[in-house]
């Protein structure tokens, strides 16, 4: 019996204290040194968080050279499909374009229609201030299957700061969670932390959260309220962060919010500044 | 192999540059994409065969690094991958340390045991020291895939140990 505890207490040591050969660092050791690092990441001591901010800037532009190649090979697929679909392609385009030359005039009517609905609503209207609105390209778009993020390329040195709303063709895809001098971290709609108030088509107001999965969910409807299929989701900007009206998704038959815009899809993206500017953060 | 060969370095080294390159790059193993449900954490698969087999080209020092960098990456606390990782390399090195001959089924065994112990402390961390939210459910999908994935690369990870790198010395 005692020899039995002696073996388990040298494996025990061994394993915790063993060097030498390649193994410079006991696991001890590191288990203390990420200990130490741990603590005063979460307890924000004074030093960490320009260390942290500086460290993340420069791991992320690393991470986006790595991941060059795997981006390359899909986007060198994509390209060569589409030359030699060039035919098809100006052929579709030209109908396009009759298309939307006949929709010109409707366009037109429709948001002079809208401008002077908002001014009813008194909202803002979303693009009044173009210089308020900062354009950045996705640099990392790892997925997780715990945290739905994206990395953008723009920082606090262009004016981003926590909390301001993010989009994509003026479709609102999350909000900026951690802000670095040249990188910011967007957490998506779709993400488990994810929650904003929303409002429905026809005047329902709800919290659409983050499941984790593609589709976000409505939370807190009213009572016997039932969701039916395709109903349009804004938001409401009751948070006084995201611009109320801005459109987010469509429901669907299991009553999830199917997002107009893809989250595993983005490559540019746009920070409205206007939330900073007009002091609300 | 000459053990001072060019090739026998880059070989030796692949387990290793595999790890940091899974950390930093955009490429995961989070395959929700094709089935909404399969995800699988490849790097303690990855830290706890090289623990096991040839811990001496498995550096605890770049361990700890590439754990440091996953935390930068997905945007967790600093540190608590690196702590997951070096309960890994913990169980590995103890697993090894009190047994002569391993069988697939034996690794596999000890790696539940070693995964069950590093996802707890992880989780518990995060779960008291961050706002971060996660689902139960999806810790226990990504445990099960992780678990199922095992002997799979276990028996890839043998070939490429046997025909590239060689046994372990004596």
């Amino acid at each position: 019996m005692s020899v039995s505890r002696d073996d388990f207490s040298i494996a025990f040591r061994s394993a915790l204290l063993q060097r030498g050969g390649a193994q410079k660092f006991s696991v001890l050791s590191l288990i203390f040194l990420a200990l130490i690092i741990f603590f005063l990441d979460v307890y924000g001591a004074k030093f960490t968080k320009p260390v942290r901010g500086f460290l993340n800037d420069v791991v992320y532009r690393i991470t986006f050279l790595a991941s060059a190649p795997t981006r390359f090979f899909p986007q060198a697929s994509k390209d060569l499909t589409s030359y030699f679909n060039v035919k098809t392609e100006n052929e579709r385009l030209k109908a396009e374009i009759e298309k939307y030359k006949s929709l010109e005039l409707n366009v037109e009517f429709l948001s002079d229609e809208n401008k002077n609905l908002q001014k009813i609503l008194e909202t803002e209207y979303f693009n009044k201030n173009l210089s308020n609105i900062v354009l950045a390209k996705v640099l990392v778009d790892k997925n997780s299957p715990f945290l739905k993020s994206i990395i953008i390329n723009k920082g606090t040195r262009t004016g981003i700061l926590k909390g301001m709303p993010v989009t994509h063709n003026n479709y609102l895809v999350g909000r900026i969670v951690e802000t670095n001098y040249l990188s910011s971290r967007v957490l998506l709609l779709n993400d488990l932390n994810s929650r904003i108030p929303v409002t429905l088509d026809q005047g329902a107001q709800a919290i659409l959260s983050g499941s984790g999965k593609n589709n976000p969910i409505l939370e807190y409807l009213p009572e016997d309220y039932k969701i039916i299929d395709e109903i349009n989701v804004f938001a409401s900007g009751k948070d006084g962060i995201f611009s109320p009206g801005t459109p987010i998704g469509m429901t669907n038959l299991d009553g999830e919010v199917e997002l107009f815009v893809d989250p595993n899809q983005l490559s540019f993206v746009t920070v409205n500044l206007s939330v900073q500017n007009a002091g609300k953060l | 192999m000459a053990k001072h060969s060019l090739f026998y370095k880059i070989y030796n080294a692949g387990p290793i540059l595999l790890l940091y390159y899974l950390c930093i790059s955009e490429v995961d193993t989070n395959l929700e994409k094709v089935f909404e449900i399969f995800t699988l954490n490849f790097q303690i698969i990855l830290i706890y065969f090289w623990v096991l087999k040839r811990p001496e080209i498995m550096a605890n020092g770049h361990i700890f690094l590439a754990g440091l960098i996953n935390d930068v990456v997905m945007g967790y606390p600093l540190g608590i991958s690196s702590l997951s990782y070096l309960i890994i390399i913990f169980v590995g090195t103890y697993v090894r340390n009190k047994s002569v001959n391993t069988t697939i089924a034996s690794d596999w065994f000890t790696f539940l045991m070693a995964m069950i112990f590093s996802n707890l402390l992880f989780f518990s961390l995060l779960n008291n020291f961050s706002d971060l939210e996660f689902s139960y459910s999806k810790i226990g999908y990504n445990m099960f895939f992780t678990l199922f994935m095992f002997p799979i690369f276990w028996l890839l990870f043998n070939i490429y140990q046997m025909s590239l790198i060689g046994s372990r010395d004596a």
